[in-house]
């Protein structure tokens, strides 16, 4: 079923409330200031980023690590394993939960990837965030509050879909990451008013779709 | 719902797409707010209705859930700016002479600087220190000093009367009173130097105590015998609480008296003071009349 949501389905939700300071300072964290952790793995790695943006806005916890499986979740290290690996760190176990909430209620909800050719042979993520987190804007060098296209799809149909997105409406693209990725997915982050990354999202699905449908012209 | 899936289900539509998408997971249920009202619940111990009433503490206020009720926190912060307004007042210029005193000062220049320097407050300014020289009578039994301390407030409204009760007490005992001086930014230390100048057998010191909630007009009277620079506290003994609703000024200047008195018979003051037979003086020991506590705010 064309552009059907497909949630992502949550492999793994574990809490650590007093991490040891040397796995925190590994993963990116610093000990000072964390001490509780809350890992989450996910079978769409991009839903997850977001999910972990949205958490930010929610409690006072930070994105220390988050990263995506090579080859992605079909080609996976183990049931649990999915995608990504997303960290939640905070200074209190409190604040992980009310973190975690927020990412499970986001992934439940909100971020997904959506079936581009009625066969989910081919699937496109084209999310607009309408005011960045403080992992996000950190990530993209945006400010917090800003609105963002988070924009993925398989080679081909996201070079087509990127060229299309840019030129429906006043956006800028502010981090364009070509194919080969982690898993082998291409991205892109626009930038602009919310309207303005609500066409370019709606434009890029449309080429997607177009192409999923029609691979050769 | 989602702002990007409802984008994604007018883009569905848009291309034709006609057969119903599967209906959205449920959103977990809201909890209620919290159903529970708390009113205010006065203190039902007889005990602490009973104790409340002999002190201006903060006893028997009852409560609203886990906190205090309104009014009781306005008029705890009602107290405080009281207490604060207190430490902040400075002495009028020329209120010693007005009131038949002499003068003095210490080596304190400003208020703020009384605040912050506790040593400065404790010596006598040059000038002063020849103004007790030349102005004052040596050799007196009692030397009185009537100062601010760190509430000018307590000293202006009844620094006078507590100085004329204590000196009418002495004087009514047999004992000679020096000759009366008021000491501006001045700490208890200060008797030690003006005593030790006047060459008195004790020094008396009245000044405004340290202000506490719902006491900013408080005096305290430090007495030490045989005054001499470099006394400690454990030299001298003390009476807090002299105002209106504690001890009144003229109850204490006869306990003062008497305990002045003590220290000429037993030639000594401080932690070694035989205090065994002062309960005798001004209603005894143990007893405290009810107090009412000075309602500030009406909530």
């Amino acid at each position: 079923m064309i552009l059907e949501p497909i949630v992502p389905t949550v492999l793994s939700v574990r809490r650590l409330p007093g991490a040891d300071p040397a796995l925190i300072a590994a993963y990116g964290g610093d000990p000072a200031r964390h001490s509780a952790l809350g890992l989450v793995t996910c079978d769409q790695d991009d839903a997850l980023y977001v999910a972990l943006d949205e958490a930010t806005k929610h409690a006072a916890v930070d994105v220390i690590f988050a990263r995506s499986f090579y080859a992605g979740s079909a080609h996976a290290s183990g049931r649990l394993s999915g995608e990504i690996l997303g960290v939640l760190a905070a200074a209190e176990p409190q604040a992980v939960e009310h973190g975690l909430a927020a990412l499970l209620g986001c992934l439940a909800h909100d971020a997904c990837f959506y079936d581009a050719d009625g066969k989910r042979t081919v699937t496109v993520f084209p999310h607009v965030i309408a005011s960045l987190g403080e992992y996000l804007s950190r990530e993209s060098g945006l400010l917090p509050g800003t609105a963002m296209a988070y924009l993925v799809a398989p080679p081909i149909e996201a070079t087509i879909g990127l060229d299309a997105a840019l030129k429906a409406a006043d956006v800028r693209a502010v981090r364009v990451v070509p194919p080969p990725t982690e898993t082998n997915f291409a991205c892109a982050w626009l930038t602009g008013s919310l309207d303005a990354c609500e066409a370019a999202a709606l434009a890029y699905a449309a080429a997607v779709v177009d192409v999923a449908l029609t691979p050769r012209r | 719902m989602s702002r990007t899936r409802q984008l994604m289900a007018a883009l569905r539509e848009a291309l034709g797409a006609a057969d119903p998408l599967p209906p959205a997971p449920a959103l977990p249920p809201v909890p209620p707010p919290p159903a529970r009202v708390y009113s205010p619940r006065p203190e039902r111990s007889a005990f602490a209705a009973e104790a409340a009433r002999h002190t201006t503490a903060l006893l028997g206020i009852g409560h609203v859930g886990t906190r205090y009720a309104t009014d009781v926190v306005l008029q705890f912060q009602a107290e405080l700016a009281v207490a604060h307004a207190a430490v902040g007042a400075e002495l009028p210029d020329g209120w010693a002479e007005a009131q038949g005193f002499v003068g003095l000062t210490t080596r304190v220049t400003s208020h703020r600087e009384f605040l912050l320097r506790p040593d400065l407050g404790r010596r006598l300014s040059d000038a002063s220190l020849d103004a007790v020289r030349s102005r004052c009578t040596r050799g007196a039994d009692v030397q009185l000093i009537v100062a601010d301390g760190l509430s000018a407030v307590a000293c202006a409204q009844t620094g006078k009367q507590l100085h004329d009760a204590v000196a009418a007490a002495c004087r009514a005992r047999g004992l000679s009173v020096g000759t009366p001086v008021a000491a501006r930014f001045a700490r208890v230390w200060l008797e030690d130097e003006i005593g030790q100048e006047t060459g008195a057998r004790v020094a008396m010191i009245l000044l405004g105590e340290r202000p506490g909630l719902g006491t900013g007009d408080g005096l305290s009277a430090y007495v030490v015998y045989e005054p001499r620079i470099g006394k400690t506290d454990g030299d001298r003994n003390m009476i807090s609480n002299i105002h209106a609703r504690g001890t009144p000024p003229d109850e204490a200047g006869a306990r003062l008296a008497a305990l002045a008195a003590a220290m000429i018979e037993q030639r000594i003051s401080g932690v070694t003071l035989d205090l065994g037979r002062l309960g005798e003086v001004a209603g005894g020991r143990g007893y405290r009349a009810p107090q009412v506590r000075q309602r500030l705010v009406n909530a």
